[in-house]
């Protein structure tokens, strides 16, 4: 017991200080420590990203990495660690900047996907509004048709109105108009004095539809020769074309021939008949 | 003879002591071996982000990576396996960042691209509408 206690004493005496001082060196490892200050930028640009609700939804899997990166790099360490408090800083710090990018990448994908999204709005709009243009211009066309058709309708009526006023005849060659031989004395080409409601309403019709030409025929009975005939139908006719364009109607509208007795309408035995046939016919061509 | 054994031990626990100590220090210490792992890996992921045009859009972080490696072996060569293998992780998450960068700028650059088209589009549609 006695020996034991001289064995154990020495040893005593000396494993204190050995102890105590592999302790010190044990701790040395773990003393003094700090969190390094520049973790606490990373964490400050972290939290940044974590609170903007759109970078955190974007990111969420580098985010959480790059938590756990600065988590790390937030452990106190010893001065002598500064190294390693500078990698960690660095890691923490570029799996911060890896997030934000993500994040960043995510968005202009939503953003493209919305855009597109736009344009097809867009181009559904342009063509709907090509469409109702083109409906558009559809229904003006056809009410213009529908209006021409109208009045082409009107015209046409108003023109039988005229053509029922002239009392004119539709025939082949267009419309006929015959006047009498009242209009001339007797053996002369003159036309008789005074008004003359015939006329009157050629010369109207003929202004308003200036697009017409119009053949001045001259026909006599068979009283005379043929060459006198012949000469007092075509200065008849003459006396016509020199009325009409008297009254506005431009020259080159008319044709004038005399067919003397060639063309009767009526026989000429009796008195009636030749009186049917001294007459000039005003053809208004279709 | 009973002091003999007891004199033995008493010159045997200083030595056990420094071993001890010497083994818990070295602890402390870096790893002998290169990080062949970490050193493959930012090579691979530098090599990944040069083909996604990293070169173009994130030259200056592809820059950085790549110093961080030849930083990395140099450590190597000098025998300072830890420092090694914390450049090594450096220039992998610099690659990582060069390629993130990357896609969000070819991302950024997709849409001025289409916001010029629907642009194009919204005039085209202005100039209708003013036909109209």
């Amino acid at each position: 017991m006695n020996s034991l206690l001289r064995v154990t004493k020495p040893l005593g005496g000396k494993a204190v200080p050995i102890i105590l001082l592999s302790s010190l060196l044990l701790t040395a490892c773990a003393t003094a420590p700090e969190t390094p200050p520049a973790a606490m930028d990373v964490r400050q640009k972290l939290t940044e990203l974590q609170r903007n609700p759109e970078m955190a939804s974007n990111a969420r899997i580098e985010l959480r990495d790059a938590e756990t990166a600065v988590e790390l790099a937030e452990q106190p360490v010893n001065n002598d660690e500064s190294a390693l408090a500078k990698h960690r800083v660095y890691m923490a710090d570029r799996m911060v900047e890896i997030a934000r990018a993500t994040a960043t990448t995510r968005q202009m994908e939503a953003e493209r996907e919305r855009m597109g999204e736009e344009r097809d709005a867009s181009r559904l709009a342009a063509r709907t509004l090509e469409a109702d243009a083109a409906r558009a211009d559809a229904d003006t066309a056809r009410s213009s048709e529908m209006a021409a058709a109208a009045m082409s309708a009107k015209a046409a009526e108003e023109m039988q109105r005229q053509i029922d006023e002239l009392e004119a005849e539709a025939t082949e060659r267009g419309l006929v108009l015959t006047l009498g031989d009242v209009l001339f004395a007797t053996g002369s080409a003159a036309l008789q004095g005074g008004s003359n409601r015939n006329l009157e309403k050629l010369v109207d019709f003929l202004n308003s539809y200036p697009d017409r030409d119009v053949l001045i025929e001259g026909h006599t009975d068979n009283v005379g020769s043929a060459q006198f005939n012949q000469t007092l139908s075509l200065q008849r006719a003459e006396s016509v074309h020199r009325y009409l364009t008297d009254h506005g109607v431009q020259s080159r509208r008319l044709t004038v021939s005399g067919l003397g007795l060639e063309s009767p309408v009526a026989s000429n035995e009796s008195a009636t008949g030749r009186q049917q046939n001294r007459r000039v016919e005003v053809v208004i061509e279709n | 003879m009973r002091f003999f054994p007891a004199s033995r031990k008493n010159r045997q626990i200083p030595f056990l002591c420094t071993l001890v100590l010497a083994s818990l220090l070295t602890a402390c210490a870096s790893a002998p071996l290169p990080p062949t792992e970490s050193l493959n890996a930012a090579r691979d992921t530098i090599a990944r982000a040069e083909q996604a045009d990293a070169r173009q859009y994130a030259g200056a972080e592809l820059e950085e990576a790549r110093a961080q490696l030849v930083m990395a072996e140099k450590a190597v060569a000098g025998e300072s396996m830890t420092e090694a293998d914390q450049l090594a992780k450096q220039s992998r998450v610099a690659a990582r960042l060069a390629m993130a960068r990357t896609e969000a700028a070819k991302a950024a650059e997709i849409n001025r691209e289409m916001g010029r088209g629907a642009d194009a589009l919204d005039v085209e549609m202005g100039r209708q509408g003013e036909q109209k």
